[in-house]
């Protein structure tokens, strides 16, 4: 368990910007370039800054303010507003998430978990999805956000209000016969929407074969899971990371969702390997933290950026599942640097007085706030998954959330004061909810086909 | 603005008002009247499944004011591709918008309907650069020309030049190096085995590295085609070894040729060789990456035991 006792280690082990001899041909400063050094050098006195202040050498965690941040954007939005309007499923799920992560019970905030169901009934469509609104079409983003909010309330009023039956119905008609999924009907077709519909099927434990009246089926496609594995490893691109499909650019939120997904379909020691490339993957995460900023980047020569503390850092604990059967030493081994990131969310992403960020510079938003805080859960855990005894698994044999676990990393500063609850990892949702939904939706299953 | 409530063109629809919740309703919104009201008068539209002009002017409306919408660009995709509607003059009250709206997305889905409807790519490699001066690594941007290229067989119109030219102005554009390899690779497995394009790609990846040695897109660009070709790293030692001469550590000048060096050294089965060079980056040249090059260390050994 969690021991308070460990000193922090010293300011130095944060690795400095490589410095290299002067080169024969000097390195022609692009833009790119010019931002990086831009944003390193901001960072770095950042990083400095803190070291001088106070004895950990981060910044202290704010966590009353970020919870009062998140508890505001939960609040009524003046008109300025209305460009979110399709997007009000995700606010409330970045607050949700990020509120249960800080565990802070603020007073004379009214409890989040009695307004899911007022908040989703005017989005819930008869088709079975959920839109961003009253009136808008179901989309599977917004729907992944809904359903996300509704069982992180470990209610189950909220469990009961999801329409199980016509959300596989639904979810059957985004289904591609050559493998993904459309975002919605006429959409985009992307690895997004696999991984949301892969969390809502594995959650609500529906069925993995299609319903009768999935389109897909027409092209002799009569499973969830057909020719989705392959087309997820075509979306690894050359540098090792996944495009939104295949052919596009490795990028740091198209490969969360895809290792996700790959971590639901199976056991992520066998999933994982069968369909990546796990070498390329695994040096492409690596290479995506930077010094001396600590943390991640979503894309090759892009800038770090706290959102990224989610879509790359979050891909860790799923690599370490997908590893840990490799070597005797696997299931202690890790392969990036958990203090740099934590420097990099601690002391570049606060922002004063509440919420956390992109980097310095930047305003805070619910978003950066939710993932900054996900990405905290990462460093300070260390995940597994151990395969499901016969007849554990969900909708027949899926991985199931209860089959990960975790144990709190100790030797790192700036703890315990910065601790949060731990996220589940592939849910990204408090660690006892989705389990808990799972468990219920399996004792409920009443689907008549 | 248009007062709907008022305009005899639209006495007949019977607004459908925004259901929202409630009090106890989450992260309500205050919306502007204009919004509200033409938001009422598309439900009702859209209840009544009417495809028609109005729908058009009033989609135009809701878009200047919220463009990130996804539901109203699809019912506008839905009215245009409904009858022979004017596709050519929707391109044209786009682009406009698109170069407001840098990094919205909603529109280049749309723009993706319209276009291969159209059934015609004119013009559009020359918006793509316009909008990609404006913005060089928009994902979306990027995206949309992957389609475009695929759907209208685009690859050898000039589109190599256009990754030359972006990689000219910024020879870091990872993008830029992406777009290159779907050119050039993505069409047919074949070409790994012509040996005019293997060797035409690495050189082109070797002198981008030679201007600037610490660019990391093109060493994965190189490395790419190492993989895909099958040719050993040893057959490129020598240049390699130009940016990370390891036994003069001091003279190194680009980690990510370390890192490749490690590897063509353990290819040979140089295990100390290969050693060295870990423990280099792992100490001087990448220490936040410490625990990685760890990882590639014991690999080593794993390997030689095996
Ligand atoms: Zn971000």
């Amino acid at each position: 368990m969690l021991t308070t006792s460990v000193p922090p280690p010293p300011f130095s082990r944060l690795p400095p910007l490589p410095t290299f001899p002067p080169s024969i041909s000097p390195e022609p400063l692009t833009p790119t370039l010019a931002a990086q050094k831009q944003v390193a050098e901001l960072c770095l006195s950042q990083h400095e800054i803190a070291a001088r202040a106070e004895p950990h050498r981060t910044f202290p965690f704010d966590r009353v303010a970020h919870a009062e941040f998140l508890a505001g954007a939960l609040e009524k939005y003046p008109w300025q507003f209305q460009v979110q309007d399709a997007s009000r499923p995700w606010l409330v799920y970045w607050a949700v998430a990020g509120l249960s992560a800080l565990g802070e019970e603020l007073e004379d905030v009214e409890d989040w978990r009695d307004g899911l169901v007022a908040t989703f009934k005017p989005c819930q469509n008869l088709d079975g999805g959920f839109g961003g609104g009253y009136g808008q079409l179901s989309h599977l983003a917004t729907s992944y956000a809904a359903v996300l909010s509704l069982i992180a309330s470990e209610k189950e009023e909220c469990y009961r209000m999801i329409d199980t039956r016509a959300m596989w119905h639904y979810l059957g008609r985004m289904k591609q016969p050559h493998g993904p999924f459309t975002m919605c009907a006429g959409g985009e077709v992307d690895v997004r929407g696999a991984f949301c519909a892969l969390v809502i099927i594995s959650l609500l434990g529906l069925p993995l074969e299609l319903p009768q009246d999935a389109p897909a089926r027409k092209s002799g496609c009569d499973n969830f899971l057909t020719n989705l594995g392959e087309w997820i490893g075509k979306c690894q691109t050359y540098e090792g990371g996944l495009g939104s499909s295949p052919g596009n650019e490795a990028h740091g939120a198209y490969t969360f969702c895809g290792l996700g997904s790959l971590c639901i379909m199976g056991t992520p020691s066998k999933t994982v390997k069968k369909f990546l490339d796990v070498d390329l993957i695994t040096k492409w995460l690596s290479a995506r933290q930077y010094a001396p900023e600590g943390g991640m980047a979503g894309r090759t020569n892009k800038l770090v950026d706290g959102c990224y503390s989610h879509w790359i850092g979050g891909c860790w604990p799923l690599m370490d599942a997908a590893m840990q059967d490799e070597s005797p030493n696997s299931s202690k081994r890790d392969y990036w640097s958990r203090e740099g990131l934590l420097r990099y969310i601690f002391n570049c992403c606060q922002e004063d007085g509440g919420g956390l960020r992109d980097k310095p510079g930047k305003r805070a938003d619910a978003y950066h706030t939710n993932y900054n805080i996900a990405g905290l859960s990462w460093v300070q855990n260390k995940y597994s998954f151990s395969e499901p005894k016969d007849g554990e698994g969900v909708a027949s044999g899926l991985a199931p959330a209860h089959g990960w676990d975790y144990k709190p990393v100790v030797d790192i500063p700036g703890l315990p004061d910065g601790r949060v609850n731990p996220h589940h990892p592939v849910y990204v949702i408090p660690w006892t909810a989705a389990a808990k939904a799972q468990a219920w939706f399996g004792a409920n299953r009443a689907m008549a086909r | 603005m248009v007062d709907y409530g008022s305009d005899p063109a639209w006495s007949d629809v019977v607004p459908i008002v925004q259901l929202d919740g409630g009090p106890n309703a989450l992260a309500q919104i205050a919306y502007s009247d204009e919004y509200s009201e033409a938001m009422s008068y598309l439900r009702a539209l859209m209840a009544a499944n009417e495809l028609s002009d109005r729908v058009l002017s009033l989609t135009e409306n809701i878009i200047r004011i919220n463009p990130a919408h996804y539901t109203v660009w699809l019912y506008r995709a839905r009215v245009l591709l409904d009858q022979n509607r004017d596709l050519r003059s929707e391109i044209e009250w786009l682009n406009p918008i698109a170069l407001k709206y840098l990094k919205n997305y909603q529109i280049w889905q749309h723009r993706q309907t319209i276009v291969d409807k159209l059934d015609d790519p004119t013009g559009e490699q020359e918006f793509i650069r316009t909008m990609l001066e404006k913005d060089t690594k928009n994902y979306h941007v990027w995206s949309y020309r992957h389609w475009l290229v695929k759907r209208f067989n685009l690859f050898n119109k000039g589109e190599l030049e256009e990754t030359e030219r972006m990689l000219d102005e910024d020879i870091r554009n990872n993008s830029a190096w992406n777009h290159r390899w779907f050119v050039v690779f993505s069409q047919d497995d074949s070409v790994w085995k012509d040996p005019g394009i293997v060797n035409r790609e690495t050189q082109f990846a070797k002198s981008k590295i030679q201007l600037a040695p610490q660019n990391e897109s093109a060493w994965n660009y190189l490395r790419g085609i190492l993989r895909n070709s099958g040719t050993p790293g040893s057959a490129i030692m020598g240049f390699v070894l130009q940016f990370a001469p390891i036994d003069e550590p001091e003279k190194i000048r680009s980690s990510h040729a370390l890192d490749l060096l490690a590897d063509i050294f353990r290819e040979l089965g140089h295990i100390e060789d290969a050693e060295r060079a870990l423990d280099l980056l792992a100490n001087i040249y990448d220490p936040i990456r410490e625990n990685y090059w760890t990882y590639r260390k014991d690999k080593l050994v794993i390997s030689v035991d095996s």
